[in-house]
């Protein structure tokens, strides 16, 4: 059963890196609304590809 | 044949096939113009997968109208939009509230027409808050045009500026979410280490195992009492030092006394360990206190949408030349130019113009004012028919408006409050529980069994820990808001929710609460029989569409088909006159189509001097009222009305009502007085109002209701606002209320009694902490699942 003091820390750093997620999400706001991004999959690209998109040029 | 909706709004098409277009290979209909304009947009602009994935439909389109565009470039001058906007680097960025939004694609649709236009750097709307952050740069497109593109897609787009206290709300709510992330995963991590140590109790575990995983568990908890936890604490000191004990005091006493034992008995390997409970009634405790911000937060951030920015330009003339500028930078002598339609930026005299203005926000006379040279005009009244130059004598802030505003905040101060029955319980309960716990140590510790001292009052702590008691009032009272906010009832002030059942007297404004507060056609009498009452109406409409007059409004929805008409010509005051079918066509005052008044008709049609028609015209009744008032009145409610109206209207009114009382003629500040006068006889006062002349009687009322068609002003004051324009929602309030207050009651009841029962078993040592944390589980679900009843009905 000594296997757990190696498993038992691994999994900690796990639940951290997944906390650490978590707090850079609420940071970038990605829980504003909920409701938009969820969509935002359903939306094809290819119509946007008949009119050209102009709002590259700031990136 | 089923009835044809309209592709655009779902609305059913009555118009047959007029509006239609051409889209892929199906043939859409569309109810109305608007509706047909705004697909056209949408299609055209390759957007049509907008229409694949919505979940609701869109709001009725209004066609744009031509003058909107001038109306919107009053946003474009370069003082107006500093006033409004941000200046980033060579960016510009504002926020916009927009209305008419339903469903996230409507998001979508206005982010992709945006991010179109070149001058436009980032756009990001969203759609929970309807709310659209705008960066771009305004000398390659002006607002207006921004604004205007949107208003094509549907949806009406004002610019806004979020208060500091909504930022603050915001961060608060990141830091919910952060606190809930971490006592949640760290429950998960402890309750499994928990579970591995509960069997080794059972089936037996080696000493070295058992010290390893409650030094494992104790690590974890550590972020949940040292960060997770830290608002109970912080709460609980603040009430502390203000010698008002809230629930906080015990919740925290209970997470630390408990987290300290269970330290004490891992180092010293003794005892027992508790870090699983400590965990998760922090979760519990936090994702209760989650839910209710975020409700108070989302009804906060809906209504001050709302608060549309006041009257914002003025046309000022100077030296004979007109330039627009901020209305706030107006002063005593500026002379400003009103056009039809517009609002009045100040106080002031008339100079030159004939016009009629409506007053009926400021005064609650629905009646037009007409105005000549010399008249006083007063600031947010809108000029209908003429144009006036107007001498300005205060600015804003010292007109009649800024002072109801002002009288409002002092109102607000005097605001009576009833106090929260649960916050006297707690701190009656707070001060008990210190007492018993402490009783407790003292007892075992000096007479019955010291060693055990330590635990048995760790578990009158735990029984005892009122994680019912203070759930019972936020989880019925965030229940109940959405429950309400379903049936279209917004409260913005929780408080007002526990107060309801306590209320006496309702207190009804008149115009515009009451009554509709526009002009309606009640008769249409034909003095021909070559034409029938809609083609009549259609004629009127016609013409009227060309006046700003209130009266004109009043014949828009009988416009069914556009008629061509020349030399149309407006007479203030009079009427308008076109040629139709090289006739003239005349609608107007009798005098002016050449007939003799009948009794009661305000509005005659003429063709070629030939009378066709008199329509009488009134502010009507609410239908629903008469209903509401003999219900409220059976409820053993005194309801009566206040109202700024002079005329002898409110009182027939009232007697057709058989309303308690009515006093009619008062002034904002008399509306206040009276209502005091009632609060200071201990009755308990509902004021249900809309206009900017009733909010300061809002904030001296226990309650205040602001209708649908509120002005802005009131409905950011009011506690309750009605999303829809029926007034029986005040009737589902007043039950909802009742429901809430009783689910609270049986909520806290049920906790009280609870720990009536186990307070004495703890204290005689009976309850080990184990059967302790299950109770107190058990309990607390229980009263989170009977306010989720709630939600159900």
């Amino acid at each position: 059963m000594s296997i757990i003091y190696v498993l038992i820390p691994i999994a900690i750093l796990f639940v951290m890196l997944g906390l650490a997620i978590f707090f850079w999400a609420v940071r970038s706001k990605q829980f504003e609304d909920l409701d938009k991004e969820g969509f935002s999959i359903l939306f094809d690209e290819d119509q946007q590809e008949k009119q050209p998109r102009q709002d590259n040029r700031d990136k | 044949m089923a009835i044809s909706r309209c592709y655009h709004c779902h609305e059913p098409v009555l118009t047959g096939e007029r509006f239609q277009l051409q889209i892929d290979a199906e043939q859409a209909l569309f109810c109305c113009a608007g509706c047909q304009a705004v697909a056209e947009t949408i299609i055209d602009s390759g957007l049509a997968d907008y229409y694949k994935f919505r979940t609701e439909a869109a709001v009725k389109a209004e066609l744009v109208p031509a003058e909107l565009q001038n109306k919107l470039q009053q946003y474009d001058s370069a003082d107006v939009l500093a006033d409004i906007s941000y200046q980033q680097q060579d960016m510009t960025e504002i926020e916009l509230s927009i209305s008419g939004m339903s469903c996230a694609a409507c998001a979508w649709l206005i982010e992709k027409q945006l991010k179109k236009q070149p001058a436009v750097s980032k756009v990001s709307i969203n759609s929970s808050t309807q709310r659209a952050l705008l960066s771009w740069h305004p000398e390659q497109l002006p607002l207006s045009q921004i604004m205007l593109l949107i208003n094509q897609l549907g949806y009406q787009a004002s610019p806004f500026i979020a208060d500091e206290q909504e930022q603050q709300f915001k961060q608060e709510l990141n830091r919910y979410l952060k606190r809930l992330a971490v006592s949640g995963i760290m429950t998960m991590q402890v309750m499994m280490l928990a579970f591995a140590l509960y069997f080794g109790e059972y089936s037996g575990i080696e000493p070295s195992h058992e010290g390893y995983l409650r030094w494992i568990s104790m690590l974890l908890t550590l972020p949940v009492v040292l960060y997770a936890a830290l608002p109970f604490v912080s709460s609980a000191w603040r009430s502390i030092k203000a010698r008002q004990m809230n629930m906080d005091v015990p919740v925290s006493l209970a997470l630390y006394y408990t987290f300290f034992a269970s330290a004490w008995a891992t180092v010293f390997q003794t005892g027992e360990v508790y870090f699983e409970s400590v965990c998760m009634f922090t979760f519990l405790l936090q994702l209760g206190k989650f839910f209710e911000f975020r409700a108070r937060a989302r009804a906060r951030d809906s209504t001050s949408n709302l608060l549309k920015i006041m009257p914002v330009t003025a046309t000022l003339l100077q030296d004979e030349t007109l330039s627009s500028c901020s209305a706030r930078r107006l002063q005593a002598g500026d002379i400003i130019l009103v056009k039809a339609g517009e609002t009045l930026a100040a106080d002031g005299k008339v100079l030159t113009g004939h016009s009629s203005v409506d007053e009926s926000m400021l005064s609650g006379e629905y009646l037009p004012v007409p105005k000549q040279p010399g008249d006083e005009v007063l600031a947010g009244s809108v000029n209908h028919d003429g144009v006036l130059t107007v001498q300005v004598q205060q600015p804003l802030q010292r007109s009649r408006l800024g002072q109801i505003i002002q009288l409002q905040q002092q109102a607000l101060h005097q605001k009576p409050k009833l106090v929260e029955k649960t916050d006297q319980l707690a701190k009656y309960f707070v001060e008990r529980l210190l007492l018993i716990a402490l009783a407790t140590f003292l007892l075992w510790y000096f007479w019955l069994d010291s060693s055990r001292a330590f635990w048995v009052t760790l578990s009158v702590l735990v029984a005892t820990c009122p994680c019912a008691l203070s759930l019972a009032t936020p989880t019925a009272i965030t229940c109940a808001l959405a429950q309400l906010n379903k049936r279209g009832i917004m409260i913005k002030n929780s408080q007002a929710l526990e107060m309801l059942p306590q209320i006496s007297h309702i207190v009804l404004d008149k115009t515009g609460t009451l009554t509709a507060g526009h002009f309606s056609v009640t008769h249409c009498q034909l003095l021909t029989t070559a034409y029938s009452k809609p083609e009549v109406l259609n004629l009127i409409a016609n013409l009227e569409q060309y006046s700003e007059h209130p009266i004109a409004a009043a014949f828009s929805r009988y416009l069914t088909e556009i008629l061509p008409l020349s030399d149309i010509s407006i007479h203030i005051g009079q009427g308008i006159s076109a040629n139709w079918q090289g006739q003239q066509l005349k609608v107007g005052s009798a005098a002016f189509c050449q007939q003799t008044a009948l009794n009661n008709a305000m509005v005659y049609l003429s063709l070629d001097n030939q009378p066709l028609a008199a329509i009488s015209l009134a502010d009507e009744l609410r239908a629903e009222v008469a209903t509401l008032v003999t219900n409220l009145q059976q409820q053993g409610l005194k309801v009566g009305m206040l109202t700024g109206d002079s005329s002898n209207q409110p009182e027939q009114l009232s007697a057709l009502l058989q309303l308690d009382f009515c006093y009619k003629g008062c002034n904002p500040e008399q509306k206040v007085a009276h209502i005091q006068h009632l609060v200071a006889q201990s009755h308990k006062v509902l004021m249900l109002g809309d206009g900017i002349n009733d909010s300061p009687a809002f904030n001296a009322a226990h309650i205040s209701v602001a209708v649908h068609s509120g002005s802005d002003l009131s409905k950011s004051q009011a506690d309750v606002l009605l999303l829809q324009p029926q007034l029986n929602l005040v009737q589902q309030l007043l039950q909802g209320g009742r429901q809430t207050s009783r689910i609270i009651k049986q909520n806290l009841a049920w906790s009280v009694g609870y720990n009536l029962i186990i307070i004495p078993l703890a204290v005689a040592g009976f309850v080990s902490p184990y059967i302790a944390v299950l109770g107190m589980s058990f309990s607390s679900l229980l009263v989170v699942s009977n306010s989720l009843r709630l939600l159900k009905k």
